[in-house]
């Protein structure tokens, strides 16, 4: 039974290495490929680069938006009548831009947070079809959506319709409709991570129902709720369909509404690359604040912490 | 579930000879870490070899090298002699059986099974033909058409054999491959596993934390234990001569007593353990503090009034029954405590009560005295 | 517990109000519109009684989508500009993608966020940067020029230039889900592969390729479905009829305000295709999830 020594080699069949077909440096697996990493680089060059550029431009100094003519910050603050924070056409889509999305946040992420809510856990007759109808925005073009509620406002003379006209309700309402949706998925999504048991600890430890939700699950969904709000924050800066279909010109033109009209005019300035230039930079700070403040939530209150604190909650309140 | 009966009659899997692994001086750094560090093993042909050791201990990342997953940092992993450091592992003749088998999911059983033999340049027929027949000799000749996931974790593991040993290996390398499988398949299939490398002769190199599992199987066993190898040897060898502390303790219970060599001869020591003096057997000359290691199954627990040689005093602080034996801890005078393990063959239980007074006897052989420090082991 | 489904049901009810509110009934107005009537201001006078549907805008948009209909140009465009950039996303993006998944090593957290930080800006923006670009005078024909290719007219009626705009517009949509389908890969069995002797362009062919193939359809799915409604890029990079796609035709009658009813209609055509699309990916993901169901 026992091998003690090991004996010399026997002669072989089987040869130990089969012969290569293919040069060594493609079939080792030990690298990394090369020309996929080159590839990589290109493809983040080549996605970034021009937004850079157009960055630039927003500081050139002459009125081309595509030659360079010098550094200034004329199209910033320099020039007194074209300038961004001095042409009312720029500062009025900036403000009615943030408007919105603060009205968009206000409204959707409440809105989501329930129906995902219920969504997650009502069972009964119905619910089918409101999982259908949630996922309806996210699966049709936003043209359609867009056209579709141009019709009903203009065309529908029945109330609520008749309320609103094209223009800021409109709008939100628009934009609210779409937002509503990516906050149901992502607070479901982190619903489903968490699962039952702290909502059953809950319950055993002698919370009812709504203590329950208020102590144990609402807080654990916190970090979800603020994300989604911030994603309807950039959703809504950045979206131009719907805003363009329920916008009654003048006042209720935003930033991507200006784009869109004037990126190709010959008269227009450095002022548009650097209206954009804002949206962009809003919208970077948001997500990056946002970032911090959920790793800060992170930190905080991991799931253990967020299980311990329930307990002391529970025997503490009341 | 008779997979070696049927390997008798089949020529599908083996067949061959070869399969002599050498690793010589193999070493492994992913960035400061050492994970194998420069070790040196000799793998007979058609040995069942295990790497044994608790996780992280390198033992996977060896398989890992010798099957190609790995560079070297430096050393060589020879086959048969031909180095395999610069080789990629599609050209080894060296199969693995995967830690969860690592099944492709969008194949049928038999196309995984065929998968490897595509390559060998294995005519379709052919394959189909030997692919079949490695189902049958695993015994799932009838889940050829089954996808992975509609198995049990025991056939997947069976289909991971089969997909290996159908290419007839020099070396076939498995990755604790029982150790997802629930306790009672797992002892049934070391034995089958044991008895179908006798049947195809292949090299088995199996890593497992599992000292059971290594101790029933191989014939020869590296323990390891941070990234080198502590010793090698068969399972007897192992079990009751470790080299080391950690050999002693990872493999089985181990009571470890600090003790002291006031003389030796190179074959009986004497020792003094507290207040007592023991006889033990030593392979080394020289005196100082070691440690001694006996086997619970090696202590016999006497009535109080048995005296003799190499007999402790002691009193019972413990008595757990485990069905086919007791195990009592007897705490000694030096307060020390020593684990026992008595057939259960009708014994006396009253007399194993708590605080029950004994003497435990430790026979000469059964001590293991690991060489104090500055000694020299006469081999 | 028994009447807790009350309070869920209850969380709902404002969301699925807004939804019915918001999307049902105007989907409704759409039928009604394309199934109505015009005035002789040419305003549409839409039918909200289904007995008495008109389905004479519905019957010509479906035949003016088809070859020698009105609308084929924009069909045969938004065709061809869609399935090129599909491949152009899967060509580019995949490579991408894997790198990312499988060789980033240390430097993954940078790169997802150098990959993903085109989410967070404005489309309008992206292709505002490119106008710049491709201007008559901008560095894209400066370049050419040194190079000797000469100078192009990127931005009226190029078709390659829509495509390459649509490409860069979308492929983080794409590069999102096979991303993080190559990342949940399970390493192991490329390595299976590889020890079973396939090499690497095999192992590729025979493991990674199949096993990716739903996040490849999820990644198709997510840039195809906006392609169809859009407009906006052709208008910027494009502005010619030449280069018109579905979404433009839609547009134009909509909010050119003349023809609202076949605008309506022409919207029907394009669920009808998209719904067409949605169902053979429903159906494929189903299939692939019942053969990889673990």
């Amino acid at each position: 039974m026992s091998v003690t020594a090991p004996p010399e080699a026997t002669p072989k069949h089987a040869p130990p290495v089969r012969p290569s077909r293919m040069p060594d440096w493609f079939g080792n697996p030990w690298g990394r490929p090369r020309w996929l990493k080159a590839t990589t680089w290109v493809y983040i060059a080549w996605s970034l680069l021009p937004v850079l550029a157009a960055i630039v431009f927003s500081f050139n100094d002459g009125r081309s938006r595509s030659v360079w003519q010098g550094f200034s910050t004329r199209w910033w603050w320099g020039d007194p009548n074209l300038s961004v924070f001095h042409d009312p056409i720029y500062t009025n889509a900036l403000f009615h831009s943030l408007e919105l999305a603060a009205l968009d946040m206000l409204i959707a992420t409440p809105l989501g947070f329930l129906l995902a809510l219920g969504l997650s856990r009502w069972r009964g007759r119905g619910s089918g079809t409101a999982n259908f109808l949630m996922l309806v925005p996210l699966t049709t073009p936003e043209l359609a959506m867009a056209v579709s509620l141009l019709l009903v406002f203009t065309q529908l003379s029945v109330l609520p319709f008749t309320a609103i006209a094209l223009g800021t309700g409109a709008q939100v309402i628009g934009q609210v409709t779409f937002s509503v949706s990516y906050v149901v998925v992502i607070v479901r999504s982190r619903l489903a991570a968490i699962g039952p048991e702290y909502e059953e600890a809950a319950r055993d430890l002698g919370a009812n129902a709504r203590q329950s939700l208020q102590h144990v699950l609402f807080p654990l969904l916190a970090p979800a709720a603020f994300a989604s709000t911030l994603i309807v924050f950039a959703l809504s800066i950045d979206d131009f369909v719907v805003t363009q279909y329920m916008s009654a010109g003048g006042e209720t033109v935003t930033i991507p509404m200006l784009l869109y009209a004037n990126a190709r005019g010959a008269a227009t300035t450095p002022a548009l690359n650097a209206v954009a230039t804002i949206m962009v930079l809003v919208t970077l700070v948001g997500v990056g604040g946002a970032y911090l403040v959920l790793r800060w939530f992170g930190h905080r209150s991991g799931e253990a912490d967020a299980a311990n604190q329930m307990g002391m909650d529970l025997t503490g309140m009341e | 579930m008779e997979m070696a009966a049927a390997a008798q009659a089949s020529p599908v899997v083996g067949g061959h000879e070869g399969g002599e692994v050498r690793l010589e001086a193999l070493e492994k750094r992913f960035d400061d870490v050492v994970a194998v560090d420069a070790i040196d093993l000799q793998i007979a042909s058609g040995e069942f070899f295990s790497l044994l050791g608790p996780s992280g201990c390198g033992k996977t990342t060896t398989l890992r090298l010798i099957a190609g997953f790995e560079r070297p940092t430096s050393g060589d992993v020879r086959l048969d002699g031909v180095s395999l450091a610069q080789v990629p592992p599609d050209r080894r003749n060296v199969n693995t059986v995967f830690q969860s088998y690592a099944l492709f999911p969008h194949l049928n059983v038999l196309d995984n099974v065929a998968f490897g033999m595509r390559y060998q340049k294995v005519k379709k027929a052919e394959r189909e033909r030997r692919a079949k027949e490695a189902l049958e000799l695993v015994e799932l000749g009838d889940y050829a058409k089954r996808r992975p996931h509609q198995l049990s974790g025991g056939q997947q593991q069976r289909v991971a054999l089969a997909r290996a040993l159908v290419l007839r290996p020099s070396v076939l390398l498995l990755d604790e491959p029982l150790g997802a499988l629930d306790a009672k398949i797992r002892r049934a299939l070391r034995v089958e596993l044991k008895a179908l490398q006798e049947e195809v002769g292949t090299t088995f190199i199996f890593v497992t934390h599992d000292q059971e599992e290594a101790l029933s199987m191989s014939d020869r066993i590296a323990v390891m234990h941070e990234g080198r190898v502590d010793q090698v040897g068969t399972p007897r060898e192992i079990y009751e001569g470790p080299a080391t502390l950690f050999v002693a303790d990872f493999l089985g219970v181990a009571n470890v007593m600090d003790v002291e060599v006031v003389t030796s001869d190179g074959t009986g020591c004497r020792l003094r353990v507290g207040e007592r003096e023991l006889r033990a057997e030593c392979d080394f000359v020289g005196t100082g503090a070691a440690s001694a290691v006996v086997r619970p199954e090696r202590l016999r627990v006497a009535p109080h009034d048995e005296v003799g040689e190499n007999h402790i005093p002691g009193m019972i602080d413990r008595t757990v029954y485990v069905g086919s034996n007791l195990t009592v801890m007897v705490r000694l005078a030096n307060g020390g405590v020593l684990q026992a393990s008595v057939p259960n063959d009708g014994v006396d239980l009253d007399s194993h009560e708590q605080g029950a007074p004994v003497s435990v006897h430790v026979p000469p052989d059964a001590l293991r005295i690991l060489a104090p420090s500055g000694v020299t082991p006469a081999t | 517990m028994r009447n807790d489904g009350a309070i869920w049901r209850n969380f709902a009810i404002p969301g699925v109000v807004w939804l019915i509110l918001f999307v049902v009934i105007p989907a409704y107005a759409v039928l009604a519109v394309a199934m109505g009537q015009i005035n002789s201001l040419l305003q549409p006078v839409p039918q909200w009684n289904p007995i008495d549907w008109n389905v004479g805008f519905v019957k010509e948009a479906f035949t003016s989508v088809v070859p020698g209909g009105t609308y084929w140009p924009a069909t045969r465009n938004t065709i061809t500009y869609v399935a090129s950039t599909v491949v152009l996303c899967f060509a580019i993006g995949y490579p991408v993608a894997y790198y990312v998944a499988r060789h980033a090593g240390r430097r993954k957290g940078l790169l997802l966020l150098l990959i993903f930080l085109p989410f967070w800006v404005s489309y309008l923006m992206r292709m505002l940067a490119w106008i710049g670009l491709l201007a008559p005078d901008g560095y894209v024909n400066q370049v050419l020029g040194w190079i000797g290719i000469g100078h192009t007219e990127w931005l009226s009626g190029n078709p390659y230039s829509v495509i390459a705009a649509l490409t860069y517009g979308y492929i983080p949509y794409f590069i999102l889900p096979v991303y993080a389908g190559l990342d949940r890969l399970d390493q192991r069995l490329l390595e299976a592969s590889r020890d079973l002797g396939a090499n690497p362009i095999r192992s590729f062919l025979r493991v990674t390729l199949p096993l990716s193939w739903p996040s490849i359809l999820a990644g198709s799915v997510l840039i195809v479905l906006p392609m169809f409604g859009d407009y906006y890029t052709n208008d910027l990079i494009s502005g010619s009829p030449h280069t018109n796609m579905l979404g433009n035709s839609v547009n134009l009658l909509v909010q050119g305000g003349s023809q609202k009813n076949l605008g309506a209609a022409l919207v029907l055509v394009l669920m009808t295709i998209l719904a067409i699309g949605m169902l053979y990916y429903l159906w494929e993901t189903k299939r692939q999830q019942e053969k990889l169901a673990a």
